[in-house]
């Protein structure tokens, strides 16, 4: 009765017939890769996710180089299910950067980006930046030993670059070195400055998709294909998916706590066999390969520009494959995403088993 | 006095660590006192390095048994009840795609209407 009441209340006001005809009326189409239809959805659940458990943990953490240690141990060992949402805060992200990659390979493979999206594939290119960025500034937020020397590396590799190297390196850390200012630096970013434009980014990209609708690969294009409607059909699915995908963050959490190491010490040497998050394992590996000198010029700064370019092409593809704008299967592309595909997959792998 | 003696090595046996192996009935430190000093610093220097080489580990999971049960146990529950809740959605679902199929879903303009 109250739910009736409620419902005229809205209705006399709004018009709600409008949005569920509006909401019936967008059709997906129905093909053997529309499964990758869903790992966007799945990115936008693990990243609502996030938001929750995080601001559960922004009750109690404190971004003080003398407390952030202590205030996580009180949040893991002394507040009530802290270490619960601690965990589920870790492996949400973590979850959430592979979903983004599965998201991003998808698109790439079946040319999603083509004409007239790419102004959808420039939204989620920013958005996986933003997801590891989010991983980076979180991870710094623990201060143990690991993290600070990760994001020492992490920053001074980007201060590597040539010409602007030195302002990122500066503007992130804070100063010279990673100090209590590069823990206020990152924790701004981590629950401001970067949950804001992924807000806004979120939003742009979701406007496009509903602008635009569904992308279906070249190859079927011209094929007949069945469509449903996304609401219900498509929703009811997604919140099936979604369902499983909390059981297994929840699952990992339980099993898999984060550890939490010792306590960072800036004037300390950096612990032996410290590795970066997988995420960056790839971009270490490359790193590796090149040598410390290369015709008089330093390795690291060589390394960074030809990682540097290599991403700005992985960027810039959708301008760059015409033949796909053109509606045409374009084969070159698709062994350029199986390389690059296999590359990450491959440098990550060795730089777990390293 | 014999027996006195034994006594009296015994507890000190203990006590005393080491001592000489040729004398059972009088205790080593009381010939070479350094020894005795040397070896147990040594020992208590060998404890203490390794106690504090030892990393330190913080708990991240309830270590209680009670604890631990009850979180395996709502974990089992947590996942019966995404099974249900699947389930319920997938009958909601093929519920929909039948009126689906059977075009009984979509509101008909021309339908006569009662004045």
């Amino acid at each position: 009765m109250i739910w009736l009441k409620c419902k005229n209340w809205i209705e006399e006001r709004y018009d709600i017939d409008e949005l569920k005809k509006l909401a019936k009326s967008k059709l997906i189409p129905q093909h053997r890769y529309d499964f990758l239809y869903y790992t966007g959805g799945i990115t936008l659940f693990l990243f609502i996710l996030q938001f929750i458990t995080g601001m559960l943990l922004a009750f109690y953490y404190i971004p003080h180089i003398d407390f952030a240690y202590e205030s996580i141990i009180d949040i893991v060992t002394k507040i009530n299910m802290g270490w619960f949402f601690r965990a589920v805060h870790h492996w949400g992200a973590q979850l959430c950067i592979v979903f983004v990659f599965i998201h991003l390979f998808g698109t790439l493979l079946i040319k999603s980006y083509r004409k007239p999206r790419e102004f959808l594939w420039v939204t989620g290119f920013i958005l996986l930046i933003i997801s590891i960025f989010f991983g980076l500034s979180g991870y710094l937020m623990l201060w143990d030993e690991r993290a600070f020397a990760a994001v020492r590396v992490a920053t001074g590799g980007a201060g590597a670059l040539p010409v602007v190297g030195s302002f990122i390196k500066i503007f992130l850390r804070g100063g010279t070195d990673v100090t209590g200012d590069t823990l206020t630096r990152f924790y701004a970013f981590h629950v401001a400055i970067l949950p804001v434009l992924s807000l806004l980014l979120i939003g742009l990209h979701l406007l496009f998709v509903q602008y635009h609708g569904m992308s279906i690969p070249v190859s079927l294009e011209k094929k007949e294909h069945k469509e449903e409607p996304f609401f219900p059909n498509v929703f009811y699915k997604d919140m099936m998916i979604w369902l499983v995908v909390l059981g297994i963050v929840v699952t990992l959490a339980i099993f898999l706590p984060p550890e939490i190491g010792k306590k960072a010490n800036p004037l300390a040497p950096p612990p032996e066999g410290i590795k970066p998050e997988w995420y960056f394992l790839f971009l270490l590996e490359t790193l590796k390969l090149f040598p410390g000198s290369i015709f008089g010029f330093n390795g690291e700064t060589i390394a960074i520009v030809c990682v540097s370019i290599g991403i700005f092409f992985f960027f810039l593809i959708p301008f760059i494959d015409r033949k796909s704008n053109r509606g045409e299967k374009s084969p070159v592309f698709t062994f350029i995403a199986v390389i690059y595909l296999i590359y990450f997959i491959t440098m990550t792998l060795v730089g777990f088993l390293s | 006095m014999h027996m006195k003696t034994t006594t009296m090595s015994f507890r000190n046996l203990i006590l005393s660590f080491p001592r000489k192996r040729e004398s059972s009935t009088t205790l080593s430190f009381r010939r070479r006192p350094e020894s005795r000093i040397f070896y147990l610093s040594s020992l208590f220097l060998l404890t203490f390095n390794s106690l504090s080489w030892a990393e330190e580990k913080i708990p991240v999971f309830p270590t209680t048994p009670v604890d631990v049960y009850t979180i395996y146990t709502s974990l089992a529950v947590f996942w019966l009840a995404i099974i249900g809740l699947i389930v319920i959605i997938k009958m909601k679902l093929n519920e929909i795609e039948r009126i689906q199929k059977l075009g009984i879903d979509k509101e008909n303009n021309e339908a006569p209407m009662l004045k």
